[in-house]
């Protein structure tokens, strides 16, 4: 784990900011989000997928390519919760002139 | 919290940005990750025990695929791949080197290479083996056919080692570990290669020992030349010591009474037991033909060439073989030298002279027995002998001065007596020949020596 976090770690970090912007975006976004349901649905295939990874039941390159992928998606969702939260908090000091 | 939740329903549009973001992380990064597992995995296995070690990385999944020497090998070499930060599986491919019953080993030798074969034990010892043989032979082509198996004895290496040396000492031939018995067979390089090889065996390690050991010396090889034009003998070949060298040298003079002896003949181990009994005889045998050729090959005794005369090729072939020890093999290939043309009595006579001058006819001490090295004399008196078939020929026996008188007169009387016999045997007419007897009455040299008494100790031929 180590070892892939330190040899991918420029593309943990962009998706880190990735996750970043998409969460300031998010804030004030105002088009649709992702339905209950739809978000109940969207954990359990990540779930499945963790666990998919964690017992190594794909082999080889895919193998690989999935964690890469799960490895790559926690920096975005770290990155999106903060994003959020200093856009949130950075509206809630200087509410926009309505 | 809760503005997580609503805030994180819209984070959905950053993953399209980011499945591309992943989709070309792993196009950049797979094959660079797999050749740095690749390279990490081979890393840690470079100093285990494990022959055609192959590793293929798929992703992160490491397929080890080797031949171990041992199952701690086997299992060792896996858990250390395992341990490589970053692999996240590895395939089993390994086996266990397989177990040669009897365990052999073998190394060849023929006219243009040495080939080493078999099993060995591990790669290193393979190796070890094949510069050993680089090493010891020189600019000879080794060709490495070993296979790599367990089930080698203890001390495996020290002893093929050992075999490698020896190979150097054949011309060819195949030296061959079977478990912890050796064979050897083949043709050894040198006469005495043969001994050194045996000599060598006995420092084959600890629980080894020789099954058997057919290794041939080359042919131990012996030669006279008996050359009349040169009035030569020359002696090539080998004898096994230098006290048997001065013996046959000596021999030789004493048997080749006109001949200067010619000796180019070398020291070596490796003669056939029985050397110097047999050669003796087959000298002397030699020494009867007027000229002709001695080949004593191993155990094996040729002797070719003219006699004098008819009867001295008869007893020839008949007598030379009967004095050898056993197991030694005698060919004659015996001509008879042509009738020289007849002289007249005074020629005849001058020749008498000439070869009674050169040498003297011995007997043995205090008896009428003629010495069997004065044959090649006698078959020259008696090929002059018919040369002058009308002459009368009185043949006059001395003594020296030692002894009584009358023992003196009886025994020059009966050596004159054995030496007509002797003439007569060779089919010269009996009414030609008087033999008489004079004592110690005509010395030819003083009494007093040695060297005196050996002159006056004498066959005279004198012609009527």
């Amino acid at each position: 784990m180590t070892y892939l976090a330190t040899y991918h770690w420029g593309w943990l970090l962009g998706s880190l900011l990735l996750g970043f912007v998409a969460g300031w975006i998010a804030v004030v976004h105002r088009g649709p989000g992702v339905s209950k349901v739809t978000a109940g649905w969207l954990s359990v295939l990540a779930a499945a997928l963790l666990a998919a990874a964690l017992a190594r039941v794909i082999p080889g390159r895919p193998g690989y390519w999935l964690d890469l992928g799960l490895m790559m998606f926690a920096p975005y969702l770290v990155g999106c919760a903060i994003g959020s939260w200093l856009r949130d908090r950075a509206i809630s000091r200087h509410p926009p002139a309505v | 919290m809760h503005g997580l939740f609503r805030w994180s329903s819209k984070w959905w549009p950053g993953t399209i940005p980011l499945a591309i973001l992943w989709g070309i992380a792993a196009w950049s990064n797979t094959t660079a990750l797999e050749s740095d597992l690749a390279a990490r995995s081979t890393a840690v296995l470079k100093d285990a025990l494990l022959d055609k070690t192959q590793i293929t990385v798929d992703g992160r999944d490491v397929t080890l695929a080797a031949d171990a020497f041992s199952e701690d090998g086997r299992r060792d070499a896996m858990a250390a791949v395992e341990a490589v930060p970053g692999v996240r599986l590895v395939n089993d491919e390994t086996r266990l080197v397989p177990e040669a019953k009897p365990f052999i080993w073998w190394v060849g030798r023929d006219v243009v290479r040495v080939t080493l074969g078999g099993s060995a034990p591990l790669p290193a010892s393979k190796s070890k083996l094949a510069e050993a043989a680089h090493a010891a032979l020189g600019n000879v082509e080794v060709v490495d056919q070993m296979n790599l198996s367990r089930g080698a004895p203890p001390r495996f290496d020290d002893a093929a080692l050992l075999l490698i040396d020896q190979i150097g000492k054949l011309k060819d031939g195949k030296i061959t570990i079977s478990d912890n018995t050796v064979s050897l067979s083949g043709m050894a390089r040198d006469l005495g290669g043969r001994e050194a090889i045996d000599e060598s065996l006995k420092n084959l390690p600890e629980g080894f020992s020789v099954a058997s050991d057919d290794i041939k010396a080359p042919p131990y090889v012996f030669q006279a030349y008996k050359d009349p034009v040169a009035v030569t003998l020359t002696l090539t070949g080998y004898v096994p010591d230098d006290k048997v060298h001065s013996a046959l040298v000596a021999a030789a003079g004493r048997k080749f009474f006109s001949e200067k002896v010619v000796d180019n003949l070398k020291s070596s181990v490796g003669a056939p037991s029985g050397f110097a009994a047999a050669v003796g005889p087959a000298l002397g045998a030699l020494s009867r033909l007027s000229t002709g050729t001695l080949v004593v090959s191993d155990r094996e005794v040729k002797l070719s060439g003219d006699a004098f005369y008819d009867a001295a090729a008869v007893q020839i072939r008949a007598g030379l073989g009967k004095g050898f020890p056993q197991g030694w093999q005698f060919k004659a290939d015996i001509s008879v030298k042509p009738a020289q043309a007849p002289v007249d009595a005074t020629v005849c006579q001058q020749l008498f002279s000439d070869l009674l001058a050169k040498g003297n006819i011995g007997f043995q001490s205090a008896q009428a027995t003629i010495d069997s090295d004065s044959l090649g004399l006698l078959d020259r008196l008696t090929e002059t002998a018919l040369r002058c078939p009308a002459a009368n020929i009185e043949v006059a026996g001395h003594t020296d001065a030692d002894g009584e008188d009358s023992f003196n007169q009886t025994l020059s009387e009966k050596r004159a007596q054995a030496v007509v016999d002797y003439l007569v045997k060779a089919g010269l007419p009996a009414d030609r020949f008087t033999a008489t007897g004079h004592g110690s009455t005509q010395p030819v040299a003083s009494n007093d020596t040695d060297e005196g008494k050996a002159q006056n100790r004498r066959i005279e031929f004198v012609v009527k």
